[in-house]
């Protein structure tokens, strides 16, 4: 049976990102994942590119971590980042003194942070509340983590990884102590399997508390339940933040066309963490919090409501649970459980993932007797090689695409292919088929976290047919189209029920009038 | 919270059911132009993102508005595409876009020598020049320029405006002005005859329109202060309304000069309108009679895109079916095709003949003998593409009334 | 401008409506806001000689106690639209005949009563395939279809179509309701 020098479980950023670190240290890598990449809570965050700023007065040392991977990943994948800018306002009702700690605590954690006057930042940001008493400019930024996972995923395989999505770990193969592979079994077809490697890297999020389980250890995870809503244009031209200590749906976020506002935080037990719904008081929270910081939100279409699990870890000097780690947990089990071949990295957060991978593959490297050096922090990710020039007359299609994939884009056969399927993102079918045959695509569920179909105002109402339609034919299967729209269309169902009002509504009343069954 | 929602002409309102593009005249001929639905309130997300993405394409859009009659969530489609063309957009051919959009200035100047400019016109060698050096088609037929201006022979020609008990303001636009004043003159008689004295603007200037879809969008916001200072002052010294003759034009300063130039007009708009509705709703509160003559025979009605738009196709229809023996047919809504400066574009007139087929078949198929609009440049169209004469409502009225019986009843 | 029945709403009850009334003589005005969607009720109503209004709505009642005088459009301005008799043809969310807020749903016209329920947790159902409970709310009437307003009907007000609550066929509604009109 084949070995690999290491497998990854996990196929989220995490996951992802040591997957590529791995192979590009030559190592033979696999990834598994159980359902498709960034399903879990790297699907489910708020897409901010954290400068730091949020932790620099409780936590400098994560704050530090932050801008780094800032400034790192602005530089390796410009097409995953808008570099926005942030702004953190000081409202009436808070303490502007605050903001002076706020600052030195930047500069002392090496951000950048500049107080500007409030009559220049409303200039600067003209959807800022009329009232605000202080402004702070500091450099966070928005961020695409669906897209950010594709292109790690696709340099790792570029460099030889492979990559099983659809895959769940059932178990492990362990001998006197020492895990030498998983047991796996593949969620579509039921046939079960195996595979071996050196060392196994536990990159499940959440979801690790399991997979250490089934390795015969525990870690102590607080799953964090986080909803937030989406609003259907881009309200704000930067990201806003409240300046004060960090509390609910104090942030909103300009993600591509839409803002993302968030979030609430809320414990859950495990047995909830799949199939987690956004309840009525969350979304009444997050516009009541929400309308401070941003007026307009009162009055701008919601689109959808959507919520994610935090996977938060216990500093593992305190077995009790007591105070959580905020920063990046790595844990060789050999030297922790007596448990040889297995490491997790966990904690973090989507913004220092790059330095979790390192750190990961780092200590993966040093088991196996590896010495080859991290160059993730200076290899650009695929499209990224070089900036992409756009040009005027291109289509609307060509553009969007190359608003998503860079210098990818000229893989696509936009000679022959131009058409646009979903209209409110301008994904032609040049994308999509290139997305099929490259970025391992199942289903509509997938297609949308490599492309942006569905994520529209409509979310997917328009185009429902379209899409299935090009995905089976391009996937060879024309007869599963209806499959794919009543999967999809369950699945989009889930985030427009609890922003049931309005617009929202009549977008509801539609889409059950084209796509009911019954 | 969240009882309204406030986006740009509403664009936040669309909920992709896709019947703007269903509607779209340009969507039906031209397989380059995106539709409504994109280049509205699709495009409108990612411009706000980035300005960049501004397609050439919204340059086909007409402008004719259908796909906002057609929205059931109140989009301002149209609205929004020409935002757009106004903010980012750029004159394909500077020299010839703003020699057509600028009836003003070329007005002005051909009248005086209207016979010359006119024979010109119709010269093939002068059309096969237009066409290569200033790509205006060749098969396009100009409107003639008259020899002497509306506001010269209001001035000097036609009855005494005083003394009458009640009065209302004409806009009589570039059309009646440097082209047709004849229907100008219809209109004085037909408000003399209705007990109404007719007094001219203080200043007028073109209303704009074709300025504003080339997207000469500060020339137009000049044009539309100097328009509603004017009308101010008349409503303020005694007139009960502003009254027009033109469809487009009335639509383009009550609508487009608020929504596009972000020219508040809310004083103005109640009490600016298309001389039929006034005229239809003094008859219907009793202050208006008119008397009729018998005047049999079938004429087929054509409602401008425009006139569609404004929701004022009831107006004209309700006074001409007053006509005694008059068969009026209403022909289904279609647009023309012509959108005003648009058609007389090299580029744009195939898909302008072709957009504007149906109508002409439609006229044919209809036994009229003549056609009624309420717009000059469909008027223009029509004629130079089916052969048929069309005419005013103001016009056709005017000619089924009793003029004495009718000054009588309204004198009292 | 009179008529003897204005129907507001151009869909598919309001066309069949329109229909049904005109080839028994009756003057009818459809208001529309956005063109009809159901072609072939629509086109037979115009041949027939009806009157329609489109891309306009209705803005306001001028009512003389429980009875409905004359509306006023947005597009017509001050010429009051008079009628013997109105109809409700404005279905449901999408059309705009239902609004929902955040906490109730209302009939944005006239303010009639409407039959909801008041937590909004409970206006949809989980499953996309199943029923779903706002496809059930809609105004209140009269055993005769008339329009209830804070309680008490209208006179000459009647509901047809998706507008009302509960499971409706809307040709058969709107047919039903001719039926009792003439």
């Amino acid at each position: 049976m084949k070995e690999y020098d290491v497998i990854i479980i996990g196929g989220g950023i995490t996951g992802a990102g040591t997957a590529r670190d791995c192979a590009m240290r030559g190592l033979r890598t696999l990834l598994i994942e159980r359902h498709d990449l960034a399903d879990g809570a790297t699907g489910r965050n708020h897409g901010l590119l954290h400068s730091g700023a949020r932790y620099a007065v409780t936590d400098r040392d994560s704050a530090a971590e932050c801008i780094g991977e800032n400034l790192i990943l602005k530089k390796i994948a410009p097409t995953c980042v808008d570099d926005t800018g942030g702004f953190f306002i000081t409202l009436p009702e808070d303490d502007l003194a605050y903001q002076s700690t706020f600052i030195e605590s930047c500069r002392a954690a090496g951000i950048k942070a500049e107080a500007i006057d409030p009559v220049l930042a409303l200039r600067m940001e003209p959807s800022l509340p009329h009232d605000i008493t202080g402004a702070v400019k500091v450099p966070d930024a928005s961020i695409d983590p669906f897209r950010l996972t594709t292109l790690n995923v696709l340099d790792a395989s570029l460099h030889g990884a492979e990559i099983l999505t659809y895959t769940e770990v059932t178990g492990f193969i362990s001998s006197s102590g020492r895990i030498l592979g998983v047991k796996l079994r593949d969620t579509r077809t039921g046939e079960r399997f195996e595979r071996r490697a050196r060392i196994t890297v536990n990159a499940a999020g959440i979801w690790g508390f399991r997979i250490a389980e089934m390795a015969g250890t525990r870690i102590a995870m607080f799953p964090a339940k986080g909803s937030l809503l989406i609003f259907g244009h881009r309200v704000s031209r930067m990201v806003i933040n409240r300046c004060r200590k960090p509390a609910n749906a104090d942030i909103l976020v300009p993600g591509d066309v839409v803002s993302v506002l968030g979030t609430t935080s809320t414990k859950i037990p495990f047995e909830e963490c799949d199939g987690i719904r956004v309840t009525a008081d969350e979304v009444n929270l997050l516009l009541e919090e929400g309308c401070r910081l941003v007026p307009a939100l009162a009055s701008t279409r919601v689109i959808r409501a959507y919520a994610g699990v935090r996977p938060l870890v216990a500093s593992d000097d305190d077995p009790s649970g007591r105070s959580i780690s905020r920063g990046i947990v790595l844990l060789d089990h050999e030297t922790r459980d007596g448990i040889g071949g297995f490491i997790t990295i966990t904690g973090g957060k989507l913004t220092t993932y790059r330095l979790m991978a390192e750190m990961a593959a780092d200590l993966v490297c040093r088991k196996i007797a590896v010495s080859k050096p991290c160059r993730t922090a200076e290899r650009p990710l695929p499209g990224s090689e070089e900036h992409h020039v756009r040009h005027q007359n291109d289509s609307l299609g060509k553009k969007a695409a190359g608003n998503r994939f860079g210098l990818l884009t000229d893989k696509m056969d936009f000679a022959s292919k131009s058409e646009v399927i979903c209209e409110c993102e301008h994904v032609t079918r040049a994308e999509i088929e290139y997305a099929v045959k490259f970025l391992d695509v199942h289903n509509m569920i997938d297609l949308r976290r490599r492309t942006r179909i569905g994520m529209g105002t409509c979310q997917g109402t328009f185009c429902m047919t379209r899409v299935a339609t090009v995905l089976a034919e391009t996937l060879g299967c024309p007869e599963k189209a209806p499959d794919f729209i009543r999967e999809y269309v369950e699945e989009r169902w889930k985030g427009c029920t609890p922003v049931c009002w309005g617009e929202g509504l009549r977008e509801m009343e539609y889409m059950r009038k084209l796509y009911r069954e019954k | 919270m969240q009882d309204t929602n406030i986006s740009q002409n509403n664009f936040e309102q669309c909920l992709k059911c896709s019947l703007c593009t269903t509607v779209c005249p340009m969507m039906a001929a031209n397989p380059h132009y995106p539709g409504p639905k994109q280049a509205g309130p699709d495009g409108e997300r990612y411009r706000l993102k980035d300005p960049g993405f501004y397609d050439l394409t919204l340059k086909y859009c007409l402008n004719c508005k259908r796909c906002e009659v057609a929205c059931p969530s109140g989009v301002r489609v149209g609205d929004i595409i020409q935002a757009s063309r106004l903010k980012y957009g750029r004159l394909s051919r500077p020299l010839r876009d703003i020699t057509l959009a600028s009836t003003d200035f070329v007005g002005s100047l051909a009248v005086p020598f209207a016979p010359i400019v006119n024979g010109a016109l119709s010269l093939p060698i002068v059309k096969i020049a237009m066409d290569a050096i200033l790509k205006v088609d060749r098969h396009r037929t100009f409107p003639s320029y008259s020899r002497r201006k509306f506001t010269d022979i209001f001035e000097k020609d036609l009855p005494s405006q005083e003394g009458y008990k009640r009065y209302v303001s004409y806009f009589h636009g570039c059309y009646v002005n440097y082209n047709y004043p004849q229907l100008g003159v219809d209109f004085v008689t037909l408000m003399n005859a209705c007990g109404y004295g007719v007094r001219l603007l203080d200043r007028e200037k073109c209303c704009g329109v074709a300025l504003i879809s080339n997207g000469l969008g500060k020339q137009a916001s000049e044009n539309a202060a100097v328009n509603m200072a004017s009308m101010r002052k008349a409503l303020d010294g005694g007139s009960e309304a502003v009254l027009t003759s033109s469809s487009t034009c009335t639509f383009t300063m009550r609508d487009e000069y608020d929504h596009l130039l972000g020219i508040p007009n809310e004083d103005i708009r109640p009490h600016l309108m298309l001389a039929v509705k006034f005229i239809y709703d003094r008859i219907e509160s009793g202050q208006i009679s008119l008397a009729f003559k018998e005047m049999p025979g079938r004429l087929a009605y054509h409602t401008p895109c425009h006139m569609q738009k404004l929701g004022w196709t009831v107006y004209s229809t309700e006074l001409l079916k007053m006509i005694p023996g008059l068969d009026l047919q209403i022909l289904p809504q279609e647009c023309c095709g012509i959108s005003g400066t648009f058609g007389f574009k090299k580029e744009n007139y195939p898909y302008s003949q072709k957009i504007g087929a149906k109508l002409f078949e439609a006229i044919r198929d209809s036994g009229a003998a003549a056609v009624i609009t309420d717009c000059e440049t469909c008027k223009w169209q029509i004629e130079m593409s089916s052969g048929y004469r069309v005419y005013n409502p103001i016009t056709v009225l005017l000619n089924a009334l009793d003029l004495e019986k009718t000054k009588m009843l309204n004198a009292e | 401008m009179k008529f003897d029945i204005i129907i507001i709403g151009g869909g598919l009850a309001g066309a069949t409506a329109g229909v049904e009334l005109l080839k028994k003589g009756r003057k009818c005005c459809i208001v529309s806001e956005g063109l009809s969607l159901h072609h072939t009720p629509m086109d037979e109503y115009l041949a027939l000689g009806g009157t329609l209004l489109p891309g306009d709505s209705v803005i306001v009642g001028i009512w003389e106690e429980h009875r409905l005088k004359a509306v006023l459009t947005r597009n017509l301005g001050n010429t009051p639209l008079e009628a013997d008799t109105f109809l409700l043809c404005t279905g449901k969310f999408f059309s705009k005949g239902l609004k929902a807020t955040m906490d109730s749903i209302v009939e944005p016209i006239f303010g009639a009563d409407v039959e909801f329920d008041p937590c909004r947790d409970r206006w949809y159902d989980s499953d996309f395939h199943a029923p779903q409970p706002f496809e059930r709310f809609g105004v209140k009437t009269d055993a005769e279809g008339r329009v209830l307003i804070a309680g008490a009907p209208c006179e000459n007000l009647i509901a047809a179509g998706e507008i009302l609550a509960g499971e409706i066929d809307i040709i058969k509604s709107a047919k039903d309701v001719c039926r009792t009109l003439i």
